[in-house]
This record gives structure tokens, sequence and C-alpha cells, in this order.
């Protein structure tokens, strides 16, 4: 059977697990990668990609590659994902689809034009025990969900990466015109997806922004988003905790229910990597990529798609608009 | 010997020890009155060096409470003259720069507030100074701010460090290198260490211990205060649980004359902060450990950790 050929675009912080994972898939061949960093590109060869780019556009020339993995600050999705389209390679593209609602259309709009698949990097919808909990809630064990309280705690993209030479903090991430927005569109994005995945299409949204650390965009967020199903959902995001914590409870009329995602401890990754095995951590990463490949083989709509992203990026927009300050 | 006190003929070494009961400003003159400090009315440039260590908020116990600068800031203009010119300052590091960090952590406020400088040592003028420790040559650059500074003044934090054992009044001062990639010294940390004291001079320390870091953070209400930053190391190491004569940096430090393991303690007992010090647990250890053995094979580059 034919493997599909993937290229990589972005070799930061998350385009490392993809780096990992995508090599360890066996329906497909990570045959290209490229990033502006040459030492990144060096790792890459090292770990056995063949060919490498500095600059992404060479890399959507190759005719070998059936779809791309991009992994880029924000603010560049919607030119490299249209560049993508625009090549015909199917697009995998990291988390919040854009910086706004229009980039995300424009994204859209290039996709569909091309007839290529577009899939959004929600990891949380692979994650075993948000999948057992859908189950659950959908079989009717918990009744009517009349609310919900996702959270999503951790120390963002402020915290001290790696164990060894500690790595410096992308300078986007402090620009709110690169990313387009603070905690709640970095990891509110991922429980609003969650929360849309559970409950369906969105009525209202209001959100109550908190600025601790004196920038320009939110570092904790809390948001309360009504359902057309009727539930209504708490999403808590933050910034600020060097303990991370990651979840959803969900109170239905008969019972409760919750899912967490697993910790994982910096040492027992370190021992699961020496030993060849795939963390915890990166089991989601891996199987949202293996759904990625199989969509592009049996030419299916993936999960999740460019609408549904598009639909998380409006909710956000519509939680910045009805803000209230907390200071 | 500039770090040290002349009582009854004898020079010693003095290490205050207060719980900060009313406020933060009392409980740092307390400390400052215990080892008879006297700030000289001729002063008129004073930098501040506080703890900064990534984007670490206050409230962790891994960096220095705005607060707590913001305290000592006033007890300066009231001891010395309210037109002392003031200058906070730290330096770019691998993960940290300065421009963000003093905004992150408050200080942006601070110097607001109270007409204070903020200065990252990475941007300044400096000018290349060497220095030797045991058999090892170091070559740094001096910021002219610090050359320059009338009175310099070390408010360290009191933490676990897996590479050093403990963090504290020294350590601090590793933070003045205005060379970011510190990272390049970690092979040699106590030596280099001992070198930047050596050349920095800090005259000062003032530990802010209202919150401590040892297996976890901790509200300790502790201030110290010290002319010696050795002796202050020795006493926070003793705090935690830390034989000090294991901790290299502090034995090269008495070596090179930056200061004295034998302190006179000021003030309240030692061990009533040692009792309610959250020292490590053997899986603490032994994960520390763990970090040496992997960082000293080089396997956390290899496994991109």
């Amino acid at each position: 059977m034919k493997k599909i050929n993937l290229g990589l675009i972005g070799l930061g912080y998350v385009g490392k697990f993809h780096l990992r994972t995508c090599l360890k898939l066996e329906s497909a061949n990570l045959i290209a990668v490229a990033d502006i960093s040459k030492k990144a590109l060096k790792l890459a060869k090292k770990m056995g990609v063949k060919q490498t780019f500095t600059d992404y556009h060479q890399l959507l020339e190759q005719p070998a590659i059936d779809g791309v993995i991009i992994s880029l600050p924000t603010h560049l999705h919607a030119p490299c994902a249209i560049s993508a389209a625009e090549e015909e390679k199917h697009i995998f593209l990291e988390k919040p689809l854009a910086r706004n609602p229009d980039e995300g259309k424009n994204i859209l709009s290039a996709a569909r034009k091309n007839n290529v698949k577009l899939m959004v990097g929600y990891h949380s919808r692979f994650g075993s025990s948000y999948q057992d909990l859908k189950k659950k809630m959908e079989s009717g064990v918990l009744g009517d969900i009349q609310t919900a309280h996702a959270v999503n705690i951790a120390a963002g993209p402020f915290f001290h990466r790696g164990i060894g030479i500690p790595q410096p903090v992308p300078e986007w991430w402090f620009k709110k015109e690169l990313t387009g927005g603070g905690a709640l569109m970095d990891l509110g994005s991922h429980m609003i997806n969650l929360t849309r995945w559970y409950f369906g299409e969105v009525d209202n949204v209001k959100a109550y922004l908190g600025y601790r650390f004196n920038f320009n965009f939110e570092d904790h967020a809390i948001c309360i988003i009504d359902f057309k199903s009727r539930t209504t959902a708490i999403i808590n995001v933050g910034w600020f905790s060097q303990k991370a914590k990651v979840g959803i409870e969900l109170f239905g009329t008969v019972a409760h229910a919750s899912a967490y995602r697993p910790s994982s401890s910096r040492v027992i990754t370190a021992i699961q990597l020496i030993l060849g095995r795939t963390p915890k951590f990166f089991v989601p990463y891996r199987k949202e990529v293996s759904h990625f490949v199989h969509c592009i083989k049996e030419d299916t709509q993936p999960s999740c798609s460019g609408e549904d992203a598009l639909k998380d990026l409006e909710a956000i927009t519509r939680a910045y608009k009805n803000q209230i300050r907390l200071d | 010997m500039a770090y040290s006190t002349r009582l009854e003929g004898i020079i010693v070494s003095l290490v205050s020890f207060v719980q900060i009961e009313r406020s933060n400003i009392k409980a740092i003159e307390d400390s400052l009155n215990l080892i008879h400090y006297k700030f000289q009315k001729k002063i008129k440039k004073v930098v501040i060096k506080p703890n900064m260590c990534y984007y670490w908020d206050y409230s962790t116990g891994q960096t220095t409470d705005p607060k707590f600068v913001a305290a000592t800031i006033k007890i300066l203009r009231e001891k010395i003259s309210p037109e002392v010119d003031i200058s906070i300052v730290e330096s770019d590091a691998s993960a940290m720069k300065c421009q963000h960090a003093f905004k992150f952590l408050g200080y942006e406020k601070i110097a607001e507030q109270y007409h204070v400088n903020l200065v990252n040592l990475s941007e300044l003028e400096a000018e290349p100074v060497k220095v030797k420790v045991g058999n090892q040559n170091f070559d740094f650059m001096l910021p002219k701010i610090i050359k320059n500074a009338d009175l310099r003044i070390n408010i360290p934090k009191m933490k676990y460090l897996a590479l050093s054992k403990i963090s504290c009044a020294q350590k601090n001062i590793y933070g003045c290198n205005p060379f970011p990639k510190k990272f390049k010294y970690h092979s040699r940390l106590s030596e280099t260490i001992v070198a930047l004291n050596k050349v920095m001079r800090f005259n000062l320390c003032i530990l802010d211990g209202i919150i401590v870091l040892g297996s976890q953070a901790l509200k300790l209400g502790l201030v110290m205060a010290s002319q010696d930053p050795v002796a202050m190391d020795t006493a926070a190491a003793m705090i935690m649980g830390v034989n000090p004569k294991s901790v290299e940096y502090i034995v090269l430090a008495e070596k090179e004359g930056l200061g004295n393991t034998s302190f006179t303690a000021k003030g309240m007992d030692l061990t009533y902060f040692k009792d309610r010090f959250p020292t490590r647990n053997l899986t603490d250890k032994t994960i520390t450990l763990g970090y040496r053995i992997v960082h000293k094979s080089g396997l956390d580059k290899r496994l991109m950790l």
C-alpha cells in the first residue's frame, strides 16, 4: 500500500513533537522539513529526514509531498497554509486556525478552491480519556449535561523549556499582533474546541480576562459559554501556574463525570524516550497525525476540520468583544 | 574587610535573622540594625540586584518579591537621601530577557512609582576584566553602572538548585554577568559564581525570605541581612538542611577571601527557620541526582528535553 509522503514546516516546541511522531508513523513517510533554524534542521537530518529547507516554499514545491504539517507561529498560519493549498498539498495546521476569523476564512477558501483537506490540530479530541467521556455523555448515563467546567491552567509559553540548555521563549509570544490574543486564544481555543465537540453550536459567549503579568494580552481568562444544546460551560484557562491541570468535568442531571489529561513527568518522559517508547504525552499528537494521514488515504473529512476551527475562532472573537477586564 | 563588623576589637561576620511581622520595611530595618549597618549620607548611586529566574512570579518563591525591593527603596530614600539615584539591575539570560521580565514581574510599576531606573546589564557599557579563581582564569565584562555605584545591594532568594545545591547571595550575582548565554558556565559553575562575586563586589545582602523555595514554596517570612555573602550563604545552607561545607562555591569563596563560613547570628534563632523550612525528601534528592547525571552525560540535549 502506498505510503503518504509528509512535509513538516516549523520545528519549534510543538513542531519537534510532530517530528518525533511523524518518524514513527507506519502509514506515512516524513520526507522533508522546513525551518529557519539550521540547528533544528541538522537535528531533523540526524533523526532521518532526507530533505531539509530553510524556506518552506521550497518544501511546498516538492511534487512527492502529499500533505504538510504546519507548526508555525500563529501569524504565519495564513500565508503558509494558503501557499500549501495553492501547491495542492493537504494541510494539517496547528491550532489556532489563525489570528482572527478573516484570516481563517482566507485559509478555508484557499483549501476549498484547491480541493485539499484542511485539519486543525486540536489534539484533545484524540486523547482517550476525552473520547471515553464523550461516549459516556452520549450514552445518556449522565443525563442532560447542564453545566461543564473545562480547565487548562499551565505555565503557558513563558516557562523554561528544556532540562539542559534553557530555551528562550520565542519573541512572537510577547506580541499580541502576532498571536491574535493571550491565554484564551492559546489554551482557551483547546477547551472551546473540546466543549463544542461535546455540546455543539455556541449560542452566547462572555469572558473575564485577567492581566497579572502586565502585558496587553490576557494571561488568564474565565469564559462562560451558553450552547444551543442548553449546556453552559465555564472555560477556565491561564498561563500563571507552574503546575499544569487540563481537563473537563461534566455535571449531568443523573451523574457527573470528568476527564483529565494525564500528568507527564519529565523524568518518566526522559526514561521512555531513552527506551524508545512513545511517552503518554505524545500519544494524542501521534493519533491526530495518523488521523490526518488516514483522511488523505481514504479521502474522508478530518476531525477537526477547518470549518470547525473557524467556529472556535469566531467564539473567541465574540469572547474578546464581550470581555470584562479583571484588574 | 568590608563584609565584616568590628565588635569589641574582633572582626566577625554578622548575619541577622528577622521574622516579618508588621511590614517588610520594619523587618528590613531591624535586620540592618542587628548587623549595625549604617547607610552613608555621601552615597549618590545605588544598584539593587533582585533575583529573577526565567519569568517565574515572586509567589513561586523563585524570584524576589518586587514589594520587598520597593520597601528597600523606601529605606534608601529615607536613610540616604530622597534624591539618591537607584537602579534595579539584571541581565539577559538564555531563557529570559530583561525587557520582558521587568514588565512581567512588576518592576516597571515599581520603577514608575518610586522613580528608579530599570537597567539591563546586557545592553550597557562595560569594561573587560580578568579574574582568577583557584587555577582558573575568567574574562568578564564589568558593567560600568556596577563599577561606579557607591552602594551595591544584593536581594537574593533562598532555594535549592540542582547544579550548585543551593542558590542564595553569591549565586544571585551570577545574574550580573552581562553575557546572556550563561549556560556556557554551567560546567564550572562554582568557580564562575566566585569569580563574578570577586569582580562585582556587592556590599550588602538582604535576603527576601517572605516566600522560600524548598521541596515546595512556603511563606517563611524571613529577612536576613549581612555584609558577608559567604556568611549569608552558609546560614542559608544551614536553614535548608544542607551542609555548607558540601557546597563547592561556599568553600571556594571563603578560600578566595570573599567572606567567612563562620559567623555570628543576630536576632532570632536560626533553628526557628530551619525547623520550618520545607527540606527535600528522598524522592526530591533522587530526582536532583538523576538530573545531575542526565545533565553531566549530555543526555538532556540528545533527547531535546
